[in-house]
């Protein structure tokens, strides 16, 4: 355990937050600006939820899966797995607005109809650039948040507010990190009410970038609404901005200065503690690929699929693979190349350790 | 209620300091009064403003002193009488026309009244204005009791017209604010009429036009002499052989007076009590030297007596018939206070001390438990609570604002504070925010400075902030000059549409004069905006918002006016028939928990928060709650809750 000074000298002088928003979503004296986390005020306690909860403090793999998936995992790439597959939205307005196959968004609006949750908290954006999380309650506030957000956003603070103030169940849509946030409140004692979040829908995620990241895409395309941001599979190298007018391609090396300093620790990338996990298909445009992960996590994907919400194949053998091992090198890389001090937090036994690193 | 404006002369009553001020210029048949509030000066104008329909006389509230006198210079120019009233500082602000009009003199009586403060009470210097007479060199006044601060606001009026000089009258905060007995005398029926035709010429001159008006100040002050060696205001009490004399003026004589029966040295001491200061009545002084061995000065503030008379004394040892004489005062440290000769606040103590020393006597004043057993008796009926803004001040909130928005601008940012409520920006009720203090408009002004000093090695965002009549006041002439020299500033005006701090007075923002008449308002933000300076309003009680905007402008170059406009609750809460209910929702408060540990009561400390230790919760004091909500608002625990009263 530890207080807010812990989490100063471990996170923030690190410079491993975030941005999730969970200890500014539960302490009046933290605030999320521009990606980071700021203390305006100590309040003296010794031991607290920011320090608990926060995604780049001690994190027990083996603890948390046997918690949320009520075993150790077997796939130490993928994480605990149930069905992995790929779909796409059988909606074709949805799979329209969105990035790939729209799986997210068909998923979040037939949890919504279906009553499985009554509000949902996703991101939009206003301009296509600058994020903002939102409690959405139907199908047209769900398309507003489709397509892929690339700035951090502190979504964890209104994951909260919504476990707060909503009646309902409440779903979630977020990255790896603020994935494993609210698992950590979830298996805590201490927050009780972020198990009002019944379905938790993990993105896939490589990385995210600094607010600061916004002006340097606004001095690409100026004040033209950004339509999509998207950095398409390997080696392609580049972020492509789709503008009313026009598409805009980016040389990722430009961008790579804005990537939060927070990810390059980070050794989840198919977000392995949602209840299902959702990202593109390499190699297969407008469709997703699809990780239930939970019982949860597989009732929903396949009453979705019964229901005709889904349209679902089996994901190749070649992609499975791609996948696995695009996973694998991030976690090899990570466990390799970053210095002991910041993956301190990771708490790996040697079983796993030496199942990535070999 | 006061009589200070009844018509009966011969009446007896007890009369604040400066309603006595206010009633020896009625008496004066004063015409013609401004003025800009500040402690302890504020009572005179505002008791003539009450005075001014019955008597006709004209009053206002002036944008700052300078204006103040410069108008009432005009209307004494006229033939009008006319006087000014403000606190210490404000002799400052309008020296540059003391120290002309001493030298174009008047015609109808002007008097220009200083109230200093010791011990600094509610002032950021302890300046003793008597130097300002001197300095000017023109008649100066110092009343000690009420009936003297009548007497002699009238006598100045007839002196002035008199001499054709400017006068001075000053009072300091014990005069003004302590009450004693007057008798009323009558109140003259004359109207004047003002008078200023092709054919008048009123200036200070240059070159030898203005030599020639010096050698004519220094031939009126002759006349003023001649004068004050007459004058009943100046007196001995004693035994006229002493050989001991104090040498006093100001509230000093009372303090005097009764430290010498205390330590019973009637007999041995005798008290020279001095009314009229500057210039010195030198004939009564020397009488009093010539005998003495020994003297003691007492006043208040500067050894201002003390060096004059030393002064004088020196021209007597030449002439070899006096001394040798020994002399204490503050240049001894007999006369001390808290910090040293010379400054803080006399009393009767202080004497009683002095004379002791001197004359090796033992005395105790007080028993030496008396603190101890004061703060007793009062520290169980006094909450403990450091000086703060009120309950429901926006002040409050706009500083809270200000440290989260630099907190979150992460460069360590400087706030220049200024005079007002919000000078408490220094402090923790203000979460220490500000930084400097000193006169009014000195925020803005050195802000101009630390904005424009990233070429030397300081690159930090400069916040000045200011309230909204010391805007008017001082702060244009800064906010044109960062505009003009692109100084690298945000300037935070806290606009609670009040002079809040010397107790509501009117100024050019709200709409209403002295008499409470409707007038134009001159809005703060058309005023910059004229300027060309960027300026946004926030309501500071939106605190996201304020929080967000100042975070912005402090990322934009250049200057930058952010105005946190929201009424003062003393105001406010007149003007309002119900309060809402507000009380804390005890199974929702978290108290010392994570995720509040007492944020109402331990950072954002409005008094209308309390702590109930006993129950390791917090409530709300009904007492002093003004019903604001802001507190519920930022509640983390949401436990706060207001309902409207129906």
């Amino acid at each position: 355990m530890g207080g807010v000074e812990d989490l100063k000298k471990a996170v923030l002088s690190q410079n491993l937050c975030t941005a999730c928003g969970a200890c500014a979503g539960l302490c009046p004296y933290i605030d999320i600006v521009e990606g980071k986390a700021v203390i305006f005020e100590s309040c003296g306690l010794k031991e607290g939820k920011c320090y608990a909860f926060c995604p780049r403090t001690p994190l027990d793999v083996a603890a948390l899966d046997r918690k949320i998936f009520g075993a150790y995992r077997t796939d130490h790439v993928l994480g605990f797995n149930k069905s992995i597959l790929q779909g796409r939205a059988r909606d074709s307005e949805i799979r329209a607005v969105s990035q790939y196959g729209g799986v997210v968004s068909a998923l979040i609006t037939y949890a919504l109809e279906a009553g499985e949750i009554e509000s949902a908290v996703l991101v939009k954006s206003a301009d296509g650039v600058n994020p903002k999380p939102a409690i959405v309650r139907k199908r047209d506030e769900v398309l507003e948040c489709a397509r892929s957000k690339y700035l951090a956003c502190p979504t964890v603070s209104m994951a909260l507010e919504a476990a707060k103030h909503e009646r309902g169940n409440v779903g979630f849509v977020g990255t790896p990190c603020q994935v494993l946030a609210l698992r950590k409140m979830q298996i805590s004692e201490l927050k009780p009410e972020a198990n009002k979040i019944k379905l938790i829908v993990g993105l896939f995620c490589t990385w995210a970038l600094q607010a600061s990241a916004q002006k340097c895409i606004r001095d690409k395309v100026g004040e033209e609404k950004v339509l999509k941001l998207d950095v398409p599979p390997p080696p392609a190298n580049i972020l492509v901005i789709q503008t009313e007018r026009r598409l805009l391609e980016v040389p990722l090396d430009e961008l790579r200065r804005f990537i939060m300093p927070s990810c390059n620790v980070c050794l989840d990338m198919t977000n392995e503690f949602a209840d299902i996990s959702v990202g593109t298909v390499e190699g297969e445009d407008g469709w997703n690929t699809i990780i239930a992960r939970t019982s949860v996590g597989e009732e929903i994907l396949h009453t979705a699929i019964a229901e005709g919400v889904l349209e679902t194949k089996a994901l190749g053998e070649d992609k499975l693979k791609h996948l696995y091992e695009a996973a694998l090198m991030r976690k090899r890389r990570v466990l390799m190349e970053m210095p002991p001090e910041k993956t301190a937090y990771l708490l790996l036994n040697e079983g796993y350790k030496s199942k990535i690193l070999g | 209620m006061s009589l200070f404006d009844l018509v009966e002369p011969g009446r007896k009553g007890l009369l604040m300091g400066n309603e006595a001020i206010a009633r020896g210029a009625l008496e004066a048949g004063v015409d013609f009064c401004t003025g800009y509030p500040g402690n302890p000066a504020s009572e005179v104008v505002e008791a003539l403003a009450k005075a001014a329909r019955k008597f006709g006389i004209y009053v206002e509230w002036s944008v700052n002193e300078i204006v103040a006198l410069e108008a009432a210079g005009a209307a004494a120019a006229a033939g009008l009488r006319a006087l000014t009233a403000m606190k210490n500082l404000g002799a400052d602000v309008c020296s540059d026309f003391l120290m002309t009009v001493n030298l174009s003199g008047t015609r109808g009586g002007f008097v220009l009244v200083t109230g200093d403060d010791p011990s600094a009470h509610s002032t950021t210097t302890e300046l003793d204005t008597r130097n300002y007479a001197r300095f000017a060199d023109i008649p100066l006044l110092e009343p000690s009791t009420a009936q003297e601060a009548k007497d002699m606001t009238k006598f100045a009026f007839e002196l002035s017209e008199e001499i054709g000089l400017i006068c001075m009258v000053r009072t300091v905060t014990r005069l003004s604010h302590a009450r004693g007995v007057v008798t009323l005398g009558p109140i003259p029926k004359e109207k004047r009429t003002a008078a200023f035709s092709s054919q008048d010429l009123w200036t200070s001159g240059s070159s030898s036009i203005t030599c020639m008006f010096h050698s004519i100040l220094h031939e009126k002050m002759n006349r003023v002499k001649a004068k004050f060696e007459e004058s009943e205001f100046n007196r001995y009490t004693g035994n006229e052989n002493a050989e001991f004399v104090i040498i006093t003026a100001g509230t000093g004589w009372l303090y005097s007076l009764e430290a010498v029966r205390l330590l019973g040295l009637e007999d041995k001491v005798g008290i020279l009590k001095l009314g009229t200061t500057w210039p010195l009545p030198e004939k009564l002084v020397l009488k009093h030297l010539r005998r003495a061995k020994e003297v003691l000065f007492v006043e208040e503030i500067d050894p201002f007596l003390e060096q004059n008379v030393k002064m004088l004394a020196a021209e007597l040892l030449a002439e070899g018939n006096v001394g040798p004489l020994k002399f204490y005062g503050k240049k001894s440290g007999h006369v001390r206070g808290e910090f040293g000769a010379g400054t803080g606040e006399i009393d009767v103590d202080t004497v009683i001390r002095a004379l002791a020393e001197i004359k090796g006597l033992q005395y105790q004043p007080r028993e030496r438990e008396y603190s101890e057993k004061a703060s007793a008796v009062v520290g169980s009926l006094v909450p403990a609570r450091t000086m703060g803004f009120c309950a429901g001040c926006p002040h409050r909130a706009s500083f809270l604002a200000i440290k989260k928005a630099l907190q979150w601008d992460g460069r360590d940012g400087i706030v220049t504070g200024d005079i007002g409520c919000y000078s408490l920006g220094l402090l923790p009720t203000g979460f220490s925010v500000a930084k400097t203090l000193h006169c009014m408009g000195a925020g803005i002004g050195t802000a101009n400075g630390f904005g424009k000093l990233a070429s030397f090695g300081l690159d930090k965002p400069v916040i000045a902030v200011s309230g909204d009549s010391t805007f008017y006041h001082a702060c244009i002439p800064a906010l044109i000059n960062a505009k003009w020299h692109n100084a690298n500033i945000l300037y935070v005006i806290l606009d609670n549409n009040t002079t809040a701090m010397t107790g509501h007075q009117p100024h050019p923002g709200t709409g209403s004069d002295v008499l409470g008449n409707p007038v134009l308002k001159i809005p703060i933000e058309d005023i910059c905006r004229g300027i060309g300076v960027e300026t946004r309003i926030v309501d500071p009680f939106d605190l996201k918002e304020a929080v967000q905007n100042v975070y912005e402008m402090l990322k934009m170059d250049g200057v930058k006016v952010l105005i946190f406009r929201h009424e003062c609750p003393l105001t406010e809460t007149k003007k309002r028939e119900k309060k809402p209910k507000v009380y804390v929702d005890q199974d929702k408060c978290i108290g010392e928990e994570c995720g509040c540990a007492r944020f109402c009561t331990r950072v954002f400390k409005c008094p209308g928060n309390i702590w109930d230790p006993a129950k390791g919760k917090a409530k709300i004091d009904d007492a002093v709650c003004v019903g604001c909500g802001l507190c519920a608002d930022l509640c983390p625990a949401e436990a706060i809750i207001v309902e409207e009263e129906t």
